[in-house]
């Protein structure tokens, strides 16, 4: 497993990150109440590392990793991105991020166009941020990356509802690719998944990130497979995080009766 | 329960293949298909012209100079649109250079109609003497008055004729026109609205939708024909086609609105819209590449049933006196002449009662096999 | 010798054109004691479902055609029996559960209604309807039970709505449930809940129950005996204990793999070559 060194730089700061929801209610829909999904989160990413987010489902794991990428907006706190200061950017600002920070996300189902080909889901990319690029250089791109995430060139024209879970996993994964980013949130990648394309998933990803220097925020609901892929792991329960240690000291020395808890479901042979 | 079956259909061929096993639907659609190449075909079925003449040692094509701008206007389009979508492929290839030949073509066509003048030929080839010629099917044409004045149905006049002597089957052909035109183009003004509209609404939600859906709620208030009524007398539109098209668009787009809302609400909630949004589209090109292109299938059921509506709407008007009247041929304005009539020439509320009525079914089966073949419930995942 | 309780011989079941089919279910044999817990491990497209769909001829036909096979229940030809009968047996002998608790649990009824609607259905003999339901909704852990009869599914949790469906499968006391992927779309801890009831079902009542799973982990301490598919064919089968310690066929060992280990931190997770298995 990758282990960051100590000189690595970090990546990914962030500071009590809030992200509450609103309940509205009454006629004039005003705000009621509030759901703290993400409630005073604090921690740091260092290039190259793998850290793993488990907890359960709405444990607030979701709603930080899509903080982080701006698909939801965080209400306070701060996120950095190589030191400068992300989170409060408007869309505009934010822009250029999106090729250095992208998104896998859980349901392969529903999570590519069933109407575009392989290649102009891959290829949206390229369009958008590279729009210099010839149709046939793109889809020269787009086979190149269909190869490295162990498809085959020959599906550029086929459309999803042809693929299996874990292929279409592998179109998403590169899609992310395809702007050539340095911080992916996969989230959730393989827990919709059967066990044995979980594998070829994970390996696929820490492959890459071997290949292409990525550094992952993996969020996920099984210690087992965090543990595998991840160098340090952030357990989170109710929108808080409640332990953070290395892979091993969580397997080791669980401190939280959460994080315990957690250990204690995993199917074991 | 995951599919065990593999498929390997696009969801154009799927929505077809369910689409085809409806035998009303598939009728319906054959029925539809008819009637265009029937309006487009009208001046060649019933026309006092002749199709070719060979006479003093030329050959002419009378027809053609006969031919009014409208006329030429179904005759080009409609094998246009036939092209656009067999050639739909390499046309398309690149989106851009697809739709400037469209509209270069479009636009030389207007060109061309713009100078044209009617030639207002009142010669009757019937009578013309000639070495050969070939007259369309009914020789009579759907504005020339004779006085054979309401005679039933006969071998000469299949439909029998009206008050002023005019062929009703001649009338009938040529009214396919101006129902269909007015159909298709009211929708169309219609779903341009309602899909701006309900789009807008559904992506942007909070006081877009808010405001819109208040809007829509207070346009559905009005009673759409009496609104429709009001609106032409004001403009003093009666037999203006194109107030008519606009009005019956602008006063039907509700419903495709709410839907296209609805679709809008619910794709954007799954994750690929927002996979789109995580690489950097902006809103334009995830509301045009991703959220229609999924929300086709409702729209068009809800457009099918409005050109069936809107063809009633048009036939109403017209029989109420407000829309196309005579010369215009229209099967409401036949209705209404057979109000007078009706004690004794039956034919002239048959025919144009059963063309609309077999139009409307059709546009409506059309409708209903459409909206289960795009059923998602009917989806095996 | 064939079992009196459940037995089925060289199924088969197609889909698909006639000329080039899908054999998702290809001469399948195996047999299931009374009270017994069988487990049918397999990936995606093994015909697993398909197989326990089949029991109560539940497979849609078309677009699925039933090619060859028998299948008995205590006795009974399932296959040759009329529309009637195979409504008498589907939910008062045997009980589904499925992946997705919104296959069975209709969003606008409250479980109150849907637990009474199958005790109606089944044994109309039963006098204290609503004692059924909270003792039903009790034997799988839903505390209070009586305050929460007039709950709409969407007001549940993932984990509750499968405990509500378990709860609608058992209030008819059959003599086989059949879990098909029952803790797929649920989190490990309630996966871990939902695993632990059934074990107490397993141990309190003599019904026997038929899982169906992609994971291995799940079957180690909780099935008899277990069945691996591959392909529409099974490739082992015998008492989980034998199986997991001593696999035969190289996709049960594969299988057997890819559950990933806590504590051994492999390089690379196993995953299994097809190649190989052909």
């Amino acid at each position: 497993m990758n282990e960051a060194s100590p000189a690595s730089e970090t990546i990914l700061q962030v500071e009590n990150l809030k992200v509450y929801f609103p309940i509205l209610g009454g006629v004039f829909r005003h705000k009621v109440g509030e759901v703290k999904a993400v409630d005073d989160v604090s921690f740091e990413v260092r290039r190259g590392q793998t850290v793993g987010l488990v907890g359960e489902s709405g444990s607030g794991k979701t709603t930080l990793g899509r903080a982080i990428i701006r698909l939801n907006e965080p209400t306070s706190g701060i996120i950095r991105y190589e030191g400068k200061v992300i989170s409060s950017l408007s869309s505009r600002a934010f822009w250029p991020y999106r090729k250095k920070i992208q998104i896998i996300f859980q349901d392969p189902y529903n999570s590519l166009n069933p109407r575009l080909s392989v290649s102009e889901i891959v290829g949206e990319a390229l369009e958008i941020h590279f729009p210099e690029m010839t149709r046939a250089e793109r889809r020269e791109r787009v086979a190149e990356l269909l190869k490295q995430v162990g498809l085959v060139p020959e599906y550029l024209d086929r459309y999803p509802h042809e693929f299996s879970g874990g292929q279409r996993q592998r179109i998403g994964i590169a899609r992310a690719l395809a702007v050539k980013p340095e911080f992916i949130v996969c989230d959730e990648p393989v827990s919709a998944l059967d066990v044995s394309v979980q594998a070829q998933i994970v390996n696929l990803l820490q492959d890459l990130q071997e290949e292409l220097g990525l550094t992952y925020l993996f969020i996920a609901h099984d210690l087992a497979v965090v543990e595998h892929i991840s160098d340090y792991v952030l357990v989170m329960t109710q929108g808080k995080i409640v332990e953070a240690a290395s892979a091993e000291a969580i397997y080791e020395n669980p401190q939280h009766e959460y994080t315990r808890k957690l250990l204690a479901a995993v199917p074991k042979l | 329960m995951k599919s065990v079956i593999p498929m390997d259909e696009t969801y154009a061929q799927r929505i077809w293949r369910l689409f085809k096993r409806d035998r009303f639907a598939f009728i319906g659609f054959c029925i539809v298909i008819v009637f265009f190449i029937v309006a487009a075909l009208a001046p060649f079925l019933a026309n006092d012209h002749a199709i070719v003449r060979v006479a003093d040692g030329s050959v002419s094509f009378p027809v053609f100079r006969s031919l009014e701008p409208i006329e030429w206007r179904f005759l080009l389009y409609v094998p246009l649109a036939g092209l656009v979508y067999g050639f739909r492929g390499p046309l398309f290839l690149r989106v851009g250079r697809g739709l400037w030949i469209v509209a270069g073509v479009v636009l030389l066509i207007e060109f061309a109609l713009f100078f044209h003048h009617s030639f207002n030929d009142v010669t009757n080839d019937r009578t013309l003497p000639a070495a050969f010629k070939l007259m369309p099917p009914i020789v009579y044409s759907p504005i020339e008055t004779s006085p054979d004045q309401l005679v039933p149905p006969s071998w000469k006049h299949p439909c029998g004729t009206d008050s002023t002597g005019r062929d009703v089957a001649a009338r009938l052909l040529h009214g396919a026109r101006t129902s269909l035109a007015i159909g298709f183009i009211s929708q169309s003004i219609a779903l341009l609205v309602g899909v701006s509209v309900g789009g807008m609404a559904g992506y942007y939600r909070r006081w877009v939708d808010i405001v819109t859906c208040r809007f829509i709620e207070v346009m559905e208030c009005f009673p759409t024909l009496l609104l429709i009524l009001v609106v032409v007398s004001l403009c003093d539109a009666a037999n203006n086609m194109i107030i008519i098209m606009v009005v019956i668009g602008l006063t039907g787009w509700t419903g495709v609105a709410r839907l296209v809302r609805g679709e809008f609400l619910r794709l954007v909630g799954q994750p690929f819209p927002q996979a789109a949004q995580a690489l950097g589209a902006g809103d334009l090109r995830i509301i045009v590449r991703h959220l229609l292109p999924n929300s086709l299938g409702p729209i068009l059921v809800t457009a099918t049933f409005g050109v069936a509506s809107a063809i009633l709407i048009e036939s109403s008007l017209s029989f109420l006196g407000f829309g196309m009247q005579a010369p215009t041929p229209s099967w409401g304005d036949l209705l209404s002449e057979a109000r007078k009539y009706i004690d004794f020439a039956w034919w002239l509320a048959f025919f144009p009662g059963a063309a609309i009525l077999i139009t409307i079914m059709s546009y409506n089966f059309v409708g209903e096999g459409l909206r289960d073949a795009v059923d998602p419930r009917l989806r095996v995942k | 010798m064939r079992s009196s309780f459940l037995s089925v011989e060289n199924l088969g079941i197609e889909f698909g054109p006639r000329d080039n089919p899908v054999k998702a279910v290809d001469g399948v044999t195996f047999e299931m004691a009374a009270g017994e817990t069988l487990a049918v491990v397999g990936e995606s497209g093994s015909g697993k479902s398909v197989t326990a769909l089949a029991l109560t001829r539940l497979v849609a036909e078309p677009p699925g055609r039933y090619m060859s096979g028998e299948i008995f229940f205590q006795g009974q030809d399932v296959l040759k029996m009329p529309p009637s009968k195979l409504r008498a047996l589907r939910g008062k002998q045997i009980a589904y559960i499925f992946q997705e608790p919104s296959s069975s649990l209709n969003p606008v009824f409250t479980i109150d209604y849907q637990i009474r609607e199958a005790i109606e259905l089944h044994r109309p003999d039963v006098r204290d309807v609503r004692g059924e339901i909270v003792r039903a909704l009790e034997t799988v852990g839903i505390r209070d039970a009586a305050t929460r009869l007039g709950d709409y599914p969407h007001q549940l949790s993932g984990g509750m709505q499968q405990r509500v469906m378990i709860a609608m499968a058992l209030a008819c006391q059959p003599q086989l449930l059949v879990a098909d992927e029952p803790t797929t779309a649920l989190d490990v801890t309630i996966q871990k809940q939902i695993m632990d009831l059934l074990k107490d079902l397993k141990r309190t009542s003599n019904m026997a129950i038929l899982l169906i799973t992609h994971n291995f982990g799940l079957v180690s301490d909780f099935a008899d005996r277990v069945v691996v598919m591959f392909r529409g064919k099974i490739v082992e089968q015998g008492p989980t204990a034998e199986v997991l310690r001593n696999p035969q066929h190289p996709y049960t060992r594969a299988l057997i793999e890819c559950v990933p280990k806590l504590g051994q931190k492999q390089h690379r997770l196993r995953t299994i070559d097809y190649a190989e298995i052909d």
